[in-house]
């Protein structure tokens, strides 16, 4: 049987994340084809809804990505970002859902290899959890 | 109980401390919501079941002027005042309370941790009661937990019972209607409707369990927000209706910061 191959949204956000995913890919940095990058415009443009969407219509898990801490382009976008998630989490945990299929961290411009280092952790990391429960049966 | 407080809030209209009572009438034998005036008949006003006063009172908070509005309390409901006065939807000084401490049987049924208000005016305080429902989904393993929950949000049949009645859900837009995350036909809904119904209202729930009261099939909904207000005291020590501060979702990290989140 084939290696499961998990199915992974990352939102990026505009200023930081994306530029990083950019170099990472203009620096031909090997990363996992799992990932699809939506662009937002802050990480805490990320409603915890899309998240549960995206969960329950069978993704494996989501990764959301923001400016470092300090040096978000909207002043306090991602500090709202890290306290929603921080419940999202709990959240999940509290229905069931492992808390490890959803991550938050803080990729900025110039960090195409961290770009890279998460998504490959983050990809590895989903792989060994297995198909997501919660989404068996969707499309 | 029944008498006495009647006579609290006929009292209050008497003496001209407040314009109005928002209560409940007997119009046969079912419990109606009423607004009472100076001069109105007292004899068939009721205070039983637990009805959801704060939610109607908010309501139709935009319709009022410069009334002053009495009604009878119960925990909850204080709390659930509270949480719309500091929300700024009503306003606190035209809002007179008048506590009722509810009974050992109505805190055993919506197993709540405080049935009575700040002041008790009406009742005596009753102990408050555990979730055990709560407890026992916490103690069953991740894959029990997901299957116990499926089975539940699976009953569903989106009668919106539990957002319409709920004294903190008050958003315009509402998520639930929005056809991105809840289509409008089907069901059962999504499994996420209930997630995000209960996520949005982390923050404000006052657990008064009008949720699962309205609940036609009986979703353990009370059990849920249990749970998060567990989290959201884990995490940032706050208590929907009893904290001062403002949420600390809408806060930044100097003002609330999380527990063992690392950069």
């Amino acid at each position: 049987m084939a290696e499961f191959q998990p199915r992974i949204l990352a939102f990026c956000c505009n200023w930081c994340s994306y530029a990083g995913a950019d170099l990472a890919g203009v620096s031909r940095l090997q990363m996992p084809p799992n990932v699809h990058i939506i662009r937002v415009m802050c990480s805490g443009n990320v409603k915890p809804e899309y998240v549960i969407k995206s969960l329950v219509e069978g993704i494996d898990g989501v990764l959301v990505l923001g400016c470092h801490i300090g040096d978000c382009h909207y002043i306090s976008g991602n500090h709202r970002t890290l306290k929603r998630f921080a419940l999202l989490e709990k959240l999940l945990e509290d229905v069931g859902v492992d808390k490890r299929r959803l991550r938050i961290d803080w990729v900025s411009a110039s960090e195409g290899e961290k770009f890279q280092k998460v998504v490959s952790e983050f990809v590895d990391q989903v792989r060994a959890l297995g198909p997501n429960q919660l989404g068996r049966g969707a499309a | 109980m029944r008498e006495a407080a009647a006579k609290a809030c006929r009292t209050l209209l008497e003496k001209g401390d407040v314009d109005a009572v928002l209560g409940l009438e007997m119009v046969g034998d079912i419990p109606t919501p009423k607004v009472f005036v100076s001069g109105d008949d007292f004899s068939k006003f009721e205070v039983e079941p637990v009805f959801p006063i704060v939610t109607l009172l908010r309501n139709i908070w935009p319709f009022t002027g410069n009334e002053r509005v009495a009604l009878v309390v119960r925990g909850c409901h204080e709390l659930a005042v509270k949480e719309l006065v500091k929300r700024e939807i009503i306003d606190g000084r035209r809002v007179r309370m008048v506590g009722l401490a509810c009974s050992p049987e109505q805190a055993a049924i919506c197993r709540c941790l405080r049935p009575y208000p700040a002041t008790v005016d009406v009742g005596s305080r009753a102990e408050g009661v555990q979730d055990d429902v709560a407890r026992k989904i916490r103690s069953m393993t991740r894959e029990e937990r997901l299957a116990f929950w499926e089975e539940q949000f699976k009953k569903c049949n989106k009668c919106y019972g539990c957002s319409e009645n709920c004294p903190v859900c008050f958003c315009e837009e509402c998520a639930l209607e929005d056809c991105m995350f809840v289509k409008t036909e089907g069901i059962p809904p999504s499994k996420s409707f209930h997630m995000i119904r209960a996520f949005h209202v982390a923050d404000k729930c006052i657990e008064c369990g009008e949720c699962e009261r309205s609940c036609p099939v009986a979703i353990p909904l009370r059990s849920l927000q249990r749970m998060l207000a567990e989290d959201m005291k884990e995490l940032f020590g706050f208590q929907a209706g009893h904290d001062e501060r403002p949420s600390p979702l809408v806060a930044t990290l100097d003002e609330a910061p999380v527990k063992g989140v690392s950069e």
